[in-house]
């Protein structure tokens, strides 16, 4: 870890905070449980704003409507109730201004890297030519030169990762969501995504959200963390990461940091554990 | 790799390893080749040293030379086994192709549509554990010795492997996979043709491999009850009346060897360009 990072460091102060680009106000989901018929409450009351070019984390306990709160920004999942916004315009459905990149890859297995990643392009009808310059751009910044060519099934997990982010930016989206970007690696593999793509983010100018469940993630990646408490989701911690980039994992203020979101984490998730053991009727 | 692969002490053992595939490659091709010529042999001799009855099994020499005569000007009728061949092939052909209308389409219906499914569901899982032979009678009082008989069997037997299959594929089509192609902005049209086609193609495939298979052993069954003048099956069952049991054995080889090409060769094709090159998996 003392290794001399690839790339040159450059100490890139944190953006201040631009114009509001995605707000949700009062937002409330609530699910019917298939199997006994009951309302289950997974977001109450959530207020977020999230600015443009801004990467917000957002961590928090399993199963705590964190993935929800994205798939409504992405437009899969509708809310119950409250307003949910980007630029002023309510967020009715799924569109390309918003690019998505799951945990689980999901990429298209019957295209060759580069094909997958012009796929977005395609879809909205821009030239071939143009689209593949687009798409190569992202191959070179994810670090997938020499790869164009190969089927998915051929590329190891952290590969097919970058496949997935290059074709979520490849459209060019405004706002980009990572739904648990690397909770589908191995630790080797994470730390070095997480390094690589460090510069990534900042040069892609766009605004991110990300959902994780990992503290060191957040902290090293994003501009600002917010923590859901356990369900229903309500906003528990939220504060900015002052520290410049790129940042290393050993960095006193980066684990201080973490230190200081983890405390907030455990203690949400000792409670969950702690009402759900109030509710177990053996009471173990 | 390459200043290692130079130097002398390598090459030697390189090129005994290219050897060795290269008698690999042979040996694939020379195994199959022997336990089907010693079987032969061991018939050949049996059937003229008079170990077996050679009138109810005539060696295999003569089966061929039969085959030749009846593929030649002094056939009965002339140059008869082509006929035969292109009969067979033909309703496997016309079958096929329009199970695989049929099918795909009602296999889409089924998985994606809730009245597709509420209709057809029903109906296919009564219909499946039919025997396709079972419809043969009924078809010949609708449709008489007729080649409409004999394409509707081949039709029936493919549908529901293809039917099944494409549904199964449209299954394991991720709802993930469909959030990202909106995210895409893809209309209806292109979610299509460039989501749900090559997402299904490899079962589809498996399907025709499948149903085809079926088709060539119910056709052949079906020419003997139904087909007025030419087909493998007619050829066999035409044979018998007249106790050219060599011209039996011979029709046998043929329906072995062209049911091998179809399934190995046409199908080895469309999924070494497929589902090989594209590493799918398809789960049965």
């Amino acid at each position: 870890m003392s290794a001399e990072p690839a790339f040159k460091p450059r100490l890139a102060a944190i953006p201040d905070p631009g114009e509001p680009k995605i707000v949700a106000e009062g937002i409330n989901k609530t699910f019917i449980n298939r199997e006994n018929g009951e309302e289950v409450v997974a977001i109450e009351n959530l207020d977020l704003t999230i600015r443009d070019q801004e990467f917000v984390a957002i961590i928090g306990p399993s199963g705590c409507g964190k993935s929800t709160f994205l798939y409504m920004l992405a437009g899969f999942e509708d809310i119950s109730a409250g307003t949910l916004s980007m630029d002023g315009h309510p967020v009715t459905g799924p569109g390309p201004d918003r690019g998505i990149v799951f945990q689980e890859f999901i990429l298209f297995p019957w295209r060759t890297v580069l094909r997958n990643i012009t796929l977005g392009l395609e879809m909205q009808k821009v030239p071939r030519a143009e689209a593949e310059a687009a798409a190569r751009k992202w191959i070179g910044l994810t670090g997938l030169t020499g790869f164009e060519d190969a089927y998915p099934a051929t590329l190891s997990g952290g590969m097919k990762q970058r496949v997935a982010i290059a074709r979520a930016l490849a459209y060019n989206p405004e706002v980009v969501l990572l739904d648990e970007p690397f909770g589908a690696l191995d630790v080797q593999t994470k730390f070095y995504m997480i390094r690589d793509l460090q510069t990534l983010w900042q040069e892609a100018h766009k605004t991110i959200v990300m959902v994780t469940h990992s503290v060191s993630e957040a902290v090293i990646m994003a501009d600002r963390v917010v923590v859901f408490s356990a369900r229903p989701a309500r906003i528990i911690y939220d504060e900015r990461i002052d520290i410049a980039r790129p940042r290393d994992a050993l960095d006193p203020k980066v684990i201080d940091r973490q230190r200081e979101v983890t405390e907030v984490l455990s203690a949400e998730v000792d409670k969950q554990m702690r009402r759900e053991a109030g509710r177990n009727p053996l009471g173990n | 790799m390459t200043d290692i692969a130079s130097s002398p002490a390598c090459t030697a053992s390189r090129r005994a390893f290219l050897t060795r595939r290269n008698r690999e490659k042979w040996m694939a091709w020379l195994r199959p080749v022997i336990s089907i010529s010693v079987p032969l042999l061991i018939w050949e001799l049996a059937s003229r040293l008079g170990w077996i009855n050679s009138f109810l099994f005539p060696p295999p020499s003569q089966i061929l030379t039969a085959l030749w005569v009846q593929a030649g000007p002094q056939g009965r009728p002339p140059y008869a086994i082509f006929y035969h061949v292109f009969a067979s092939m033909m309703r496997i052909v016309i079958g096929v192709g329009l199970a695989l209308v049929v099918g795909t389409v009602v296999g889409m219906l089924i998985a994606l549509t809730a009245w597709g499914r509420a209709i057809f569901r029903p109906i296919i899982s009564a219909i499946m554990p039919v025997p396709t032979l079972a419809w043969t009678p009924v078809l010949l009082l609708v449709f008489g010795i007729d080649n409409r008989t004999t394409i509707t069997v081949v039709l029936i037997a493919t549908s529901f492997e293809i039917i099944y299959n494409v549904v199964a594929g449209l299954d394991m089509l991720s709802k993930r996979v469909f959030w990202v192609a909106r995210s895409m902005g893809a209309s209806h049209t292109q979610t299509f043709f460039k989501v749900i086609v090559p997402g299904v193609l490899p079962y589809l495939i498996t399907g025709l491999r499948i149903g085809i298979g079926f088709a060539w052993r119910a056709l052949i069954a079906a020419e003997m009850l139904a087909a007025s003048s030419y087909g493998l099956g007619f050829m066999i069952f035409d044979a018998a009346e007249y106790f050219n049991i060599d011209i039996i054995f011979g029709g046998i080889m043929l329906i072995a060897i062209l049911g091998l090409l179809l399934e190995n060769v046409v199908l080895g094709r469309l999924e070494a360009a497929t589902i090989k090159r594209w590493g799918v998996q398809v789960e049965r």
